[in-house]
């Protein structure tokens, strides 16, 4: 049975509860609802949430839990040689896990009759029954990949029933209980704003619960790398060439460098022009042309990457070779494509302006106008109170949306996907291509690769390396901006 | 106080007696520099609607010709024995193929357009995805075979690029696909009215093509994809999002625990999202044994992304309603629990929409996460089946749809990228005006 | 009332420093000032009082042309300083502002160190030639605040660690330090403690031999210690102005009596 029928029938089971629950208290209470100690429909929620809610989650975590316990116990059963890794094992119980669907799939199509397919043997061509309904594999199954795929069918099935049985046992029990709790006197009204604050805190804790996901995620792969590919290779290798054929050399150095290369161009454009922006618009600018500038700027933020990814790749790329290429404005030939440090760090830039710009607003308006008040009266002029009153006041915030802005600029993806270029360079001509830590996440983890190769899992690797720099910057950024706040509240 | 009286004794102040009415030349210089740094300001607040405008310019230029698509019109003769020949052929496409190449053939030497190119060669002028077009209506309309159909089939992307501009003879020199000889033709095509230009409605509601044939592809399914991604951000950031919010806001004792939460969110929310593509790729695909390139894995990605920015727009709306409110309620008797859900939530209830459709819009739009569940290639091909397909059958979503199509070799596909990027556009701008117009409706001043 | 301060004080005629005749401010639509005329001395401590919202602090401000910062604000009539219309179109309200100090409510000490703070205003408009010239100027505005004993160890900490009352005085330190020949005060006392405010009040007192000083309080009692002339303000008009002492003795205006005796404001 599908979760989806399961589901549906837990809710059903929870919609009789709420009527019978609210039914029974009203029936105790003998019609009349002051006679109750709380108000009827919250006998039925009583009933409904205790129905739905442990079944629910007994169904997440079997389902979470069902194919750990199957794959243990599965790769178990198979016969590796001693000598066989941690990868060659995965490799076969892809296998496994392969046939075993193909097997289910060939039933679900109606190819293969149910005992038909519990009962093939491996002398059956299972590899050309497969291949006809669409489920290819790599090589002839071996006698003991197809008594392992029969296994893991066998489990796996046996543990789904189990699951409709017990979620839906659950879901009634639950109910049951909670309708022989619903008599006049019951509190249910405490009850179910106990069980709703529950569910408002398991909500709260889901931010916790990404995080940890985030970094679980990427340490468990990021160990596994290491164990593959030594780490100090990687974190002091210049050299960015890999090869799925083996013999590759990941080292990051040239990634950060050209990370940080596009993301300096892109502050250089946007914090100027972001900070002066932000000045004239909070010092300077007529409330109209106010009103209508800063939602113009605000716009450019909401434009998506992508959008800015092909500006990049189709028209400041080709702009810049224009003036700076061969044959170009400026007859210089600094630059063969239009991919470059050049093009990503300035449409980066573009980016980026709204972003220092808002924030930078924000910041300013927060000093108090009674220092604007105090250098105009000794005869300041505006410029003067800006520079050498407001803007040192208002520093360690503008510091702090400066790192939030190179944070962003250090994890933007789609910008230098397309516009940075492919190749990883260490070099100071900002009109050669260079590639970045985030463009080779994308380029190593998209495609087929499977996660046992060095190859795919520096990508964890890197994205460990980039959680953590963006972490930092966010932290310390996010701590500076706070402190400013409190300064002068 | 002794050391005022001291100073007044000291140094009499140097009083400069001079007239209001002169500026001194130093003031003169300070005012200049003060014009100056306004000008600055001013420059860098035109420097940045100035990249607005080449941005929504380059958009609006590059992207509007993806709308219309040169089309060729032929009356093709379905006579019952070739179609019947084409079907038991063992290639079945090039069977029609040749059918719709004399047709095309005819249809010149009717116009009196006189030609030396063989019907093979004349062909090229079409895209390759005509024999299909063909079959799938022979199939479809079974009693038609015998009459004469009139098809509109697309022109090849080159005959179209001709037609925009994109392409010219000179372009056509190294070009083994077409030759300068076919644009005379269709030049003289188009003025006998066999080769038209029109809008194109398969480009918004069609499939994703192969890399050959970039006049066929459409974003459609793509958009269906995106469609489903939202339904999955919507169903689950939303209540999630309030329920965390409404906890934090109004029953969070403040403790170490509750800090770390809020510190938390506040970081999520500065995380790179391709790391939320690591997670869902690691969490989803790898642990959880979730279906590569579903919509719903993408889903629910976007949903761990929007939730620290719904999250922070719902605090700020429950933080906007009065506590008067709530003493009102818990003064007429009502439970903590009551006197948010009846009292502040609904009031609030506008804020959290606006912050609501902002976070969707941001997930619309987001493409790296999407990336690494495996949502790129050519995958967006099929219309899903239905509701459970459309969440769990490799599909691609408009950014992503974009992406596949930027990085293509043929040119073709620019203008196909940027046509999407306006459809993309148009949905967010729709977005964010509904979040305007209701944070408008329903603005309240307390 | 008895415990006011009315003691004999010097009131021979002195020079006119500060005149302004039909002077109208407006906020947008508010008219907030109406039609006031006044001739403010030399040398002499002039206090303006009123209930809170008649306008004195607004007056002040025109005075400086502080309200030029205020988007909204019109400002009509003549105000001249030493015979000079400060509303003409030739007067640059910078060069203004250095000759016209100003004081405000809030001690609002740049986040800089105390040196810096009170060199600023020296700096911005070229009063010194040198560092040794700079530190003069400063250590004599800082003398002629009352504050150079408290922080001539300490020149370089930031102004914003003083207390209250030092800021204030580090405040008015740095608006002498321009050598203004006009001090505005807008109650520069409202945010002090007793202590803090005794000691403001007594460096007024001193300011008046070289300034001519207007100040904004609340406090009848204040305008009575310090003043030497009182302006009563109400409802944007100028109701009465006159000696300190006749002012609180024997007022013209039934209104000023009833805002003196406690009755309305």
């Amino acid at each position: 049975m599908s979760a989806l029928w399961i589901l549906l029938i837990v809710l059903a089971i929870a919609v009789i509860g709420y009527v019978l629950g609210r039914g029974r208290a009203m029936a105790s209470a003998g019609g009349d609802i002051r006679n109750l100690h709380s108000l009827p429909s919250y006998y039925g929620f009583n009933a409904a949430l205790t129905g739905l809610v442990p079944a629910l989650l007994l169904m997440v975590l079997w389902t979470l839990g069902q194919p750990l316990v199957i794959e243990r116990s599965v790769a178990g059963g198979l016969d590796l040689a001693a000598e066989a890794t941690a990868a060659d094992r995965s490799l076969l119980m892809a296998d496994v896990r392969r046939v075993a669907d193909g097997l289910d799939a060939a039933v679900g199509q109606g190819v293969l009759g149910g005992d038909a397919s519990r009962a093939l043997e491996n002398g059956d061509e299972i590899r050309e029954l497969l291949g006809g309904i669409g489920v290819a594999l790599g090589s002839d199954v071996t006698e003991d990949t197809l008594r392992a795929a029969q296994r893991y069918r066998t489990m796996s099935h046996t543990g789904s029933l189990a699951m409709t049985i017990l979620v839906i046992a659950a879901s009634l029990g639950g109910t049951a209980l909670a309708y022989r709790m619903t008599t006049r006197d019951f509190r249910a009204r405490n009850t179910v704003e106990r069980g709703v604050l529950v569910l408002l805190i398991a909500a709260a804790c889901l931010a916790i619960l990404t995080t940890l996901g985030i970094v679980l995620s990427l340490i468990f792969n990021t160990v596994e790398f290491f164990r593959l590919y030594p780490a100090t290779d990687f974190f002091f290798g210049t050299t960015w060439s890999p090869s799925f054929g083996g013999g590759s050399s990941l080292g990051i150095l040239s990634l950060l460098w050209g990370t940080f290369y596009i993301s300096l161009i892109a502050l250089m454009v946007a914090v100027p022009i972001g900070l002066l922006a932000a000045i004239y618009l909070s010092e300077y600018a007529s409330p109209l042309v106010r009103s209508v500038a800063k939602p113009l700027l605000e716009v450019l933020a909401g434009i998506p990457t992508i959008v800015y990814g092909l500006f990049a790749l189709l028209t400041v790329g080709p702009l810049l070779v224009d003036i700076f290429g061969q044959d170009g404005v400026l007859g210089v030939d600094w630059m063969g494509g239009g991919t470059a440090v050049m093009t990503a760090g300035l449409v980066m830039g573009i980016m980026l302006i709204p972003f220092v710009s808002s924030l930078s607003d924000d910041i300013i308006n927060a000093v108090p106008q009674s220092m604007r008040d105090g250098s105009l009266g000794l005869g300041a002029t505006h410029s003067e109170t800006v520079k050498q009153v407001i803007l040192p006041a208002a520093l360690p915030g503008i510091v702090g949306a400066i790192l939030l802005a190179a944070s962003r600029a250090i994890g933007e993806t789609m910008i230098v996907v397309l516009g940075a270029g492919a190749a990883a360079r260490l070099s100071l001509n900002p009109f050669e291509a260079m590639t970045t830590v985030t463009a080779k996440i994308v380029s190593q983890l998209t495609g087929d690769a499977d996660f046992s190769s060095p190859e795919a899992l520096v990508a964890f690797a890197l994205g460990m390396t980039l959680f953590v720099i963006t972490l930092a910057l966010n932290v310390f950024a996010l701590w500076i901006v706070r402190r400013y706040r409190e300064q002068y509240e | 106080m002794t050391d005022a009286s001291a100073a007044s004794a000291a140094a009499p102040p140097a009083v400069r007696k001079s007239s209001l009415h002169q500026l001194d030349a130093r003031t003169k210089k300070r005012n200049a520099s003060e014009a100056r740094f306004k000008a600055y300001g001013l420059g860098a607040v035109l420097i940045g609607v100035a990249f607005l405008v080449a941005l929504l310019y380059a958009i609006i230029s590059n992207g509007t010709p993806a709308f219309t698509q040169t089309f060729v019109t032929v009356e093709v003769p379905l006579e019952p024995e070739a179609v019947e020949a084409a079907e038991a052929s063992f290639v079945k496409t090039s069977a029609y193929r040749e059918i719709i190449y004399t047709a095309l053939a005819e249809r010149l030497a009717e116009a009196g357009i006189e030609t030396d190119m063989g019907p093979e060669e004349l062909g090229q002028i079409l895209s390759s995805s005509e024999a299909g077009q063909m079959r799938e209506f022979v199939l479809a309309n079974p009693d038609r075979v015998g009459g004469t159909v009139e098809f509109r089939f697309f022109a090849s992307s080159r005959v179209d690029g001709y037609s925009k501009g994109r392409v010219t003879r000179e372009s056509l020199a190294r070009d083994n696909n077409l030759s300068a000889a076919h644009l005379d033709l269709v030049d003289r095509m188009e003025a006998a009215g066999i080769v038209e230009r029109s809008f194109n409605w398969d480009f918004i509601f069609g499939a994703d093509a192969s890399d050959s044939r970039p006049e066929q592809a459409g974003i459609g399914v793509a958009m269906l994809g995106s469609l489903f991604m939202m339904f999955v951000v919507l169903f689950l950031a939303l209540p999630i999002g309030v329920a965390a919010s409404i906890y934090l806001e109004e029953f969070a004792p403040r403790n170490r625990w509750t800090d770390l939460i809020e510190v938390n969110i506040s970081n999520l929310a500065a995380v790179p999202s391709i790391v939320f593509g690591i997670l869902g790729l690691a969490a989803f695909i790898q642990f959880g044994g979730l279906p590569q390139s579903a919509p719903l894995v993408g889903g629910l990605v976007l949903t761990l992304m929007t939730l620290p920015t719904i999250i922070i727009s719902t605090r700020a709306s429950l933080q906007s309603v009065p506590p008067s409110i709530r003493a009102a309620a818990l003064g007429v008797g009502a439970s903590k629990m009551q006197s948010v859900f009846h009292h502040v939530l609904p009031l609030a209830m506008p804020g959290i929409l606006t912050g609501t459709i902002i976070g969707l819009a941001q997930a619309l739009g987001e493409t790296a996460p999407l990336l690494l569940i495996g949502m790129v290639g050519y995958i967006a091909t099929n219309y899903p089946d239905g509701v459970a397909s459309g969440f769990l059958d490799p599909n691609s979503a408009m950014p992503a749809q974009i992406y596949e199509w930027a990085k293509r070799a043929d040119p073709a596909f620019y203008e196909r990228a940027w046509g999407g990027i306006i459809i993309l556009l148009l949905f967010l701008m729709t977005m964010n005006i509904v979040a305007i117009l209701l944070r408008r409706r329903f603005e309240r001043r307390w | 009332m008895d415990d006011l301060r009315l003691t004999e004080r010097s009131v021979d005629q002195k020079e006119i420093k500060i005149s302004a005749s039909n002077v109208q401010v407006y906020y947008g639509e508010t008219h907030a000032i109406r039609d006031v005329s006044v001739e403010i001395e030399d040398k002499t401590v002039t206090a303006f009082i009123g209930p809170s919202g008649c306008g004195k602090s607004t007056f002040l401000r025109c005075i400086n042309r502080m309200n030029d910062t205020i988007d909204t604000a019109r400002v009509s009539g003549d105000i001249l300083i030493d015979g000079e219309d400060i509303y003409d179109k030739r007067v640059d309200p910078v060069q203004l502002r250095a000759k016209v100090g100003m004081v405000f409510q809030k001690p609002n000490p740049f986040p800089k160190s105390i040196y810096d703070n009170v060199a600023y205003g020296p700096r911005i408009h070229g009063l010194a030639r040198n560092k040794a010239d700079l530190d003069d100027i400063v250590e004599r505005a800082l003398r002629r605040g009352a504050i150079w004993n408290e922080v001539k160890d300490r020149l370089t900490a930031p102004g914003t660690g003083l207390s209250g009352g030092q800021q204030q005085r580090l405040c008015i330190a740095r608006a002498v330090a321009t050598e203004p020949e006009v001090l505005l005060m807008d109650e520069p006392c409202s945010a002090l403690d007793p202590i803090a405010t005794g000691q403001v009040e007594e460096l007024i007192d001193e300011l008046r031999e070289s300034y001519s000083v207007v100040i904004v309080t609340h406090s009848m009692q204040q305008a009575a210690r310090v003043s030497q002339k009182t302006a009563f303000f109400h409802l944007g008009n100028m109701v009465e102005f006159g000696e300190t002492g006749k002012i609180f003795t024997n007022p013209e205006d039934s209104r000023t009596e009833s805002y003196i005796s406690g009755r309305i404001g």
